[in-house]
């Protein structure tokens, strides 16, 4: 029993650490992938995929990490392609646009500070719930497998 | 085999695997025959740390999976320039644990 408490506590620390990267990862890729808002959802797409079949623990944040980045994806691909439209096409520079790429610049901004934040806390083994994000991953991840 | 003989290889190699299959390993390597060691010591260990070198030095050329043995892998990260880029982010980060698996399933054919 006790070797197995051991076992336990050594591959928590091992689960923490690749939970943690789940969201340093997507930081990376977010910087490497600018301007292309899917670069980073594809790479924690496949991080997701990497760790499908490890720790609950894992999965829970490698999902948490995948749709925070896929809410931002949607809201930065839709300012990526108005901005196209401004340059090249038919639309022209109004008030709606700017207050649309503040929000996005707001919500880009707190994504990237929670994503800090997570991976600390992670990293510590504390618990990093976000909001609308995490009730929908404990809808999507199950505890068995 | 030997107590001592496992102790003194997981002493040298526990660092070529994850940390919490080195009970699991230590059991399997007491409970193997005495003959078997000389295969388990033929076994090339990828270094996790020279790992994640290759991955950032030339991931995008798909070293680090030709390092790990991983040709088809290798050779489909050449041929995309690493996933255009995303594989070769997420390798760096897994290359360790990447590594470390690969080390174990080399070693497990032998330990059973």
């Amino acid at each position: 029993m006790e070797l197995q408490e051991m076992q336990d506590r050594v591959r928590e620390q091992d689960d923490r650490e690749k939970a943690a990267n789940a969201y340093v990862m997507s930081l990376v890729a977010l910087m490497a992938g600018l301007p292309l808002p899917i670069v980073n959802l594809l790479a924690t797409f496949i991080f997701f995929m990497a760790n499908r079949k490890s720790s609950y623990f894992v999965r829970w944040h490698c999902t948490q990490a995948l749709l925070s980045q896929f809410f931002v994806f949607i809201l930065n691909t839709i300012s990526f392609q108005w901005t196209i439209r401004i340059m090249f096409g038919d639309l022209k520079f109004s008030n709606e646009y700017f207050g649309y790429i503040c929000v996005v610049i707001l919500v880009n901004i707190s994504e990237i500070v929670g994503t800090l934040i997570s991976a600390v806390k992670v990293r510590k083994g504390k618990e990093s719930n976000w909001w609308l994000f995490a009730p929908l991953t404990n809808v999507l991840v199950r505890k068995d497998n | 085999m030997t107590q001592s003989r496992v102790d003194s290889y997981l002493i040298a190699n526990s660092k070529y695997f994850e940390s919490h299959q080195v009970a699991y390993l230590r059991d399997k390597l007491t409970s193997m025959e005495d003959e078997k060691f000389d295969l388990v010591l033929a076994v090339q260990l990828r270094e996790p740390s020279f790992t994640v070198m290759i991955s950032l030095a030339g991931g995008s050329m798909g070293m680090d999976r030709f390092y790990l043995g991983q040709t088809g892998l290798g050779v489909a990260k050449l041929l995309t320039a690493g996933g255009c880029g995303i594989w070769t982010i997420v390798d760096w980060f897994t290359a360790q644990s990447n590594a470390r698996k690969v080390n174990m399933e080399n070693l497990q054919r032998i330990v059973g």
